[in-house]
Formats: structure tokens, C-alpha cells, sequence
């Protein structure tokens, strides 16, 4: 991808995510999904705060503010860019990946991973967090006997 | 007060019909465009603020060596930093190296990167789960049929009028600011599940219309640990656990101080009152 837009999600909202550090000055959109907004998923319809909270993060990112269907508007802000491609950053609902579908047939896509907390393998037995631990804990504080910094 | 401006970084692109606006006078002035563009969400903003520089700021001021002995308690030593990272303004990663550059000797520490152990833990098991975080994991170890359980969220929780000085605290404080302590959300949650006998999917949903750190994994989930669907039992507490946790603000003001407080009772007592088994 030489010229793609950014998609920037709720999942991401700092200068960390990994769209942004890829590709500095690209174009890049938030789209405040109105559905969601709306309460059309299992959660309820979101309070002004929540909407405040998100719009005071996004004030302080490069990046163009829509509000509508997500992947509609992003596919309008790709071709208003010329763009032949989307990047975006990995993230946790079930929605992402849905809309990643609706984008998908119009434009390459490309799903970058944010810096995780602890690289697992194999994949942690999710049982309870007890288990978990036992192999996060050991994990995590590996990266801190390598981490800079005092001691 | 008038508020100082707020003003959206500079875009190197042009702006396109239909773009929502970045720049403001005030705070006041971007409440009063927001009511005006989201009619129908209701109430303000909250006092706290989002973006990376007030992120920044919480993240100096995490006390690691504190925060194992005192999180508990409502006005112990906990970082606030939650809306900021269910949203990525910071990263669990960035978080962790901010906790390890404080960090002498490990012990010390291991509270707190465990507490960020579980937002990474209840992420991953939404990734398995997906929307199956809306349903029981497990049975209830209550006693009660899950149908028992009431389906509409009551007016006097509603509107924070339950007449208990705790609840209606918890309550106005959700409704204004969009966050409450570990403690309060926990104390919350039991009362709504097991004294109101409420669905948690009901509390669940009211809590992530209101939190500014309102995850469907984090909150769902706890609200099924309070609930025992994910548990080995429900959670519950008494007035001398929240009297002294909440240091006694709220019951030395409460209209039930002296009798009629429904969490005066031993745990043998509340438990065989509120389940049966
Ligand atoms: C009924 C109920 C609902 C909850 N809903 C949410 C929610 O929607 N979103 C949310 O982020 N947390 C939720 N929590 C977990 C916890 O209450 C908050 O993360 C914590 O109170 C946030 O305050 P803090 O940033 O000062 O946390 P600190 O104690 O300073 O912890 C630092 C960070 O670790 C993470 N963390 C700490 N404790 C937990 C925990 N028990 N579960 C998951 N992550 C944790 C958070 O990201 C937090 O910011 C809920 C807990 C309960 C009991």
C-alpha cells in the first residue's frame, strides 16, 4: 500500500496505536457508529459522557471525525483520498471483525497488533484466573529483569 | 468559570462535508455541540477528562508501593487510569513499563501488574467468548432459578433514590462521573443482584451505558463473578466491611444508620437470609 487511509477505532486512541506509528501524516477517520451509539447491540445507548470521553482523546489525534454506518463512512473517506488501501489496529469486539468483512471486498486491509501485555505460549488455559496467572505472572516479570530503567 | 479552548491537532488534509467539528471555545461549547449532534444520549460531560495528556499526567502519579495494602479502600491509592486504557489512550504495555520504571524489588509491584493481569485476561476470554459474554458461564450457586430474577432495573436505582447513603452515593457518582472504585462497583453489583434480586445482564448493560471505561468484558464478566455464574460462590459483603472500606463516610450520614441497614448482619446471617442452599 503506497497511499492508504487510516481507520482509527474506540480500541485506540492514543499515539501508540500502531496505524499511526506506521503511517505518520496519512489521512485517518474515527466514526462514532451510530447503531452503537443508538444501543442496537446488546449494550444499552451510551450516556453524553461516554461520547465526551471519547471525543476529548480523539481532539488530541490527528484524525477526521464522522459519524454514521462505520464501514460506509470509511470506504467514503478511502475514495475521497484516492486511497488503495485501509489500515487499521487489531481489536477485541466481536464488532471489528464484522465491519473488517463489510471493508474487506472494496479495499486491501491491513490489521496491525498493538504492543501486547504478555506473549503467551502456548495459549493460556482462560478456565479461571488463577491458571492464567500461573503462566502470565512469570512471563510479565521476564520482560521487567530486561526492561531499562532503575533498579 | 469559562474553560479554555479546545482545540483538534491540525489535520494536513482537507476537511470534507458532514466532518464533525474540532474545534471549541470552551469545554461548555463542546457539551452543547455534543447534546445538538447525539440527541439522544443523555446527561453531560463528565469532570473527567479524556486524552493523552491527562493520561499522562495519572500515569506520574501511580504509587505501585502503595497501591497492594490500600487499593481497597475508596479513597486508597488506585490510578484512575482505567477509561484511558479501555480506549488505548495508553496501551496495557505502556503501563506496565510506567509500573516497572518505579520498580526496585519485584514484590512490591506485583499487586498492581497483577490488577493489570486481569483487564488482559477478561480481553482474552472475550476473544474467545465473543457475544457469549452476555450469558451465564455457569449456573448460579445461589439457589435461585435464573428466571427469579427481575428483567427491568427499579426507579429508586434508576434515579438513585433507595435511601440507603451508600447505594444513592454509588449511584449519583456512576450518573455524574462515569467512574466508581473496585469496591463501590463490587458493593454495587451484589446489592442490585442478590438484595434486589435483579438479572446481572441489567446491571451490566446500566453500568456500560455510564462508565467511561465501560468494556463489555471487564464489566460483564464481573458482574458474573458477583453474580456466581463465574464463581464458585456469590459475592457478598456487610456494613462493617463497607463501613470501614468507604471509612465510614456514607453510614454516618444514612437514615438507617441506627436500624434497618440491610447489610447489618454476619455473613452466616446474610447468607442463609439471601440464598438458598
Ligand atoms: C461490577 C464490576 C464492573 C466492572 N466494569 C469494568 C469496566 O467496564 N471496565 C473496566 O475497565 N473495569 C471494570 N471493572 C474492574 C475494575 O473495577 C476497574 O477496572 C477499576 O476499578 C478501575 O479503576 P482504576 O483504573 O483506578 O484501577 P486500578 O486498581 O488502579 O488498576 C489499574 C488498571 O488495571 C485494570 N484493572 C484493575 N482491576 C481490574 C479488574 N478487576 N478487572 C479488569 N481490569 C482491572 C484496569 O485497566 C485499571 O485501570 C469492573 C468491576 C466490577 C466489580
Amino acid at each position: 500500500m503506497k497511499h492508504p487511509i487510516l481507520w482509527i477505532h474506540g480500541e485506540a486512541l492514543g499515539p501508540s496505536n500502531p496505524a499511526l506509528v506506521a503511517y505518520p501524516g496519512r489521512p485517518a477517520v474515527f466514526v462514532f457508529d451510530t447503531a452503537l451509539l443508538e444501543g442496537a447491540t446488546p449494550a444499552q445507548s451510551l450516556s453524553l459522557k461516554r461520547i465526551g470521553f471519547l471525543y476529548e482523546c480523539l481532539l488530541e489525534l490527528p484524525v477526521t471525525l464522522r459519524r454514521g454506518d462505520v464501514a460506509e463512512q470509511v470506504l467514503a473517506f478511502a475514495g475521497a483520498h484516492g486511497a488503495d488501501g485501509i489500515v487499521t489496529s487489531a481489536a477485541t469486539d466481536p464488532r471489528f471483525k464484522a465491519i473488517c468483512r463489510q471493508l474487506e471486498p472494496h479495499l486491501p486491509l491491513q490489521v496491525l497488533e498493538p504492543e501486547p501485555f504478555v506473549v503467551l505460549e502456548p495459549e493460556p488455559n482462560l478456565g479461571r484466573f488463577s491458571r492464567y496467572w500461573r503462566q502470565a505472572e512469570r512471563a510479565v516479570w521476564a520482560q521487567w529483569a530486561t526492561a531499562p530503567g532503575p533498579r | 468559570m469559562a474553560t479554555p479552548p479546545r482545540s483538534g491537532v491540525p489535520l494536513a488534509w482537507p476537511e470534507q462535508p458532514g466532518d464533525l467539528p474540532r474545534q471549541f471555545t470552551s469545554r461548555d461549547s463542546l457539551e452543547r455541540e455534543l447534546k445538538q449532534l447525539f440527541p439522544q444520549a443523555e446527561g453531560g460531560l463528565s469532570p473527567i477528562e479524556g486524552g493523552r495528556r491527562r493520561a499522562e499526567e495519572l500515569l506520574t502519579r501511580i504509587q505501585p508501593q502503595r497501591y497492594g495494602k490500600g487499593r481497597n479502600f475508596l479513597d486508597g491509592p488506585v490510578t484512575r487510569l482505567s477509561p484511558y486504557i479501555r480506549h488505548g489512550v495508553l496501551t496495557l504495555a505502556e503501563v506496565r513499563d510506567a509500573v516497572f520504571r518505579r520498580t526496585r524489588e519485584r514484590q512490591s509491584s506485583e499487586k498492581l501488574i497483577n490488577e493489570l493481569g486481569w483487564r488482559d485476561y477478561w480481553q482474552r476470554l472475550w476473544r474467545q467468548l465473543g457475544d457469549g459474554i452476555w450469558h451465564d458461564q455457569e449456573a448460579l450457586k445461589t439457589g435461585h432459578a435464573s428466571n427469579s430474577y427481575a428483567s427491568d432495573l427499579p426507579d429508586d436505582i434508576a434515579t438513585g433514590s433507595t435511601g440507603l447513603a451508600c447505594m444513592d452515593g454509588f449511584i449519583a457518582e456512576l450518573h455524574s462521573s462515569g467512574w466508581l472504585h473496585n469496591h463501590a462497583r463490587m458493593w454495587l453489583a451484589s446489592y442490585l443482584v442478590h438484595w434486589r434480586r435483579l438479572r446481572w445482564q441489567v446491571g451490566a448493560r446500566w453500568f456500560l451505558q455510564h462508565l467511561l471505561d465501560g468494556d463489555p468484558a471487564s464489566n460483564n464478566l464481573s458482574w458474573q463473578w458477583v453474580a456466581s455464574s463465574f464463581s464458585h460462590k456469590p459475592y457478598i459483603f456487610n456494613r462493617s466491611n463497607l463501613e470501614r472500606y468507604s471509612g465510614g463516610r456514607f453510614c454516618s450520614a444514612c437514615c438507617l444508620r441506627d436500624r434497618g441497614c440491610p447489610f447489618e448482619a454476619s455473613y452466616e446471617d446474610l447468607d442463609s437470609r439471601l440464598f438458598q442452599r
